[in-house]
């Protein structure tokens, strides 16, 4: 396999975008990476898009293909992939495999959702997709639900605490003031997160990300094209993906996900560093014991402890491992299909030394997008190579 | 009441199901096959915001159950969440399109 660099960046901000269409968020993000790239456009060689319920909530399909068109990229293979909220990483996951392949050269991956025009109603039943809906939906289980379950049992085994979770909300939160593209960062406190209504016990409303519009787009290219680029590259040391139960009974444990703990694992050894060596990490909080868990499945934070990391704030910029710089998706935003190329785009920018929360001296950092019920995961690696 | 679930005609093994082949040797042949409807609380959380095929009931309570049999599934409690705790053992009591609701055993 070819080493692979990332060489061009963009981003739509997290949000509300009504009045322009799916397609254009995404020719947006990708017109971007191309552009500060200083690669050729009409040298990509393959396109992936990720996103998950285009179909359902916009009416438009096809979307790999209408975006390439939009963009001017010749006539390349165009691929949608859709994994839930993983959508984004694995399209992220297929273009370094068609670079690190010697299938191409150049590939571009785009992950968009569009999500915010459509009422709670109709966005809950198409997230409700990505459930196994012969057996956990019947039960009128919801994937905040599924979270529910998860910290009752974490806070049974460990004695995680309201005030440990709450820790996350504030940091992900604050973190996301300083980030221009979040779509909800802000000054919350624990008093106010306990004031906001129950979704489902022990969860509260700031216990939640927002649904959200909104693209972003990376341009990979092979090492040995590193001397045509216009921007200072970073290397994706690894990128695994792997696959869990589709099942919410089919976890044998609820307070981990097997998914992330093999992503990780594989992650580790196709970089051959371990999880002490990561400066930060951008990991997929949909809700507050989200962070948590992954904490713990990523080897980052001892099993049992990411309450306590959380709570004495060694999960902030400036602690012993930064977690969700970016703000994450709980203050971010979560774009289905865009949010695990958001969490490489945040990435790639504190690796340039050029993050608006900039994590001091950061040489390597860690991605994690995990979809459906845990059925899907992705891990990548990236590293500076100016230092 | 007895739950409804799959035991595979070639190794025995049980599966909540539905599903298309047995998922520990692969086989086809999957019979149904009813197991006692008793077992204890895994987790549970009150669902206060529903989808919409829900929405006249919420709040309600929705828990991963153990069966006597190993089989985890997911399904409904019956009544408020106070007073439950993790290995409470629970009964199925009925079923409505598929999905068991479970009350707790007076002892």
């Amino acid at each position: 396999m070819r080493q692979v660099l990332i060489a061009g960046i963009g981003s739509t901000p997290f949000g509300r975008h009504g009045e322009i269409a799916i397609q254009s968020l995404a020719i947006r993000a990708a017109d971007t990476a191309i552009r500060e790239s200083g690669i050729d456009r009409k040298e990509v060689g393959a396109l992936y898009l990720g996103n998950f319920v285009s179909g359902p909530l916009t009416g438009q399909e096809v979307l790999a293909g209408l975006v390439a068109d939009g963009l001017g990229l010749g006539q390349i293979p165009c691929t949608k992939v859709e994994g839930a909220c993983a959508s984004g990483g694995i399209a992220f996951r297929h273009a370094y495999l068609a670079v690190a392949s010697g299938m191409c050269d150049v590939a571009l991956a785009v992950g968009v959702e569009k999500m915010t025009h459509a009422d709670t109603a109709t966005a809950t039943a198409a997230l409700n997709c990505a459930m196994d809906n012969r057996s956990d939906g019947i039960s009128g289980l919801t994937f905040p639900g599924l979270f529910g379950l998860a910290w009752q049992i974490h806070a049974e085994r460990y004695g995680t605490n309201r005030e440990q979770v709450s820790a996350v909300v504030t940091k992900n939160k604050a973190n996301g003031l300083l980030n221009p593209l979040a779509q909800m960062g802000a000054t919350v406190g624990a008093d106010q997160i306990l004031q906001s209504p129950l979704i489902c016990d022990p969860l509260r409303l700031y216990d939640c990300c927002p649904t959200s519009d909104g693209a972003a787009a990376l341009l990979l290219v092979a090492a040995d094209r590193r001397s045509e680029l216009a921007t200072t590259p970073i290397s994706v040391m690894a990128s695994a993906q792997t696959r869990g139960s589709a099942r919410i009974a089919g976890h044998p444990d609820l307070c981990t996900f097997e998914a992330t703990v093999m992503a990780a694992k594989a992650a580790y050894a196709q970089a051959g560093i371990s999880a002490k060596d990561v400066d930060f990490v951008e990991l997929h909080d949909c809700f507050s014991i989200a962070e948590i868990i992954d904490t713990e499945d990523l080897g980052i934070v001892p099993r049992g402890h990411g309450g306590g990391y959380a709570f004495e704030g060694r999960t902030k910029v400036g602690g012993d491992i930064p977690v969700n710089p970016s703000g994450g998706l709980l203050s971010k935003g979560h774009p289905v299909g865009a949010t695990g190329l958001g969490q490489i785009y945040e990435s790639v920018l504190q690796l340039r030394g050029q993050h608006p929360n900039q994590v001091r001296d950061a040489a390597i950092g860690l991605t994690h997008n995990l979809g459906g019920t845990g059925v899907a995961c992705t891990v990548n690696i990236l590293k500076r190579t100016d230092a | 009441m007895h739950i409804k679930a799959l035991r595979c005609d070639a190794c025995g093994t049980l599966d909540p199901g539905p599903r298309d082949l047995c998922a520990a040797c692969q086989s086809p042949n999957l019979s149904l096959a009813e197991v006692p409807g008793d077992g204890t609380l895994v987790s549970w959380t009150t669902i206060r915001r529903a989808p919409t095929r829900f929405k006249g009931q919420a709040p309600y309570v929705v828990a991963v159950v153990k069966l006597a049999s190993g089989l985890l599934i997911t399904g409904r409690i019956e009544g408020s969440p106070e007073q439950l705790r993790p290995d409470l053992p629970v009964r199925a009591i009925s079923e409505t399109d598929s999905a068991y609701t479970f009350a707790r055993c007076t002892p």
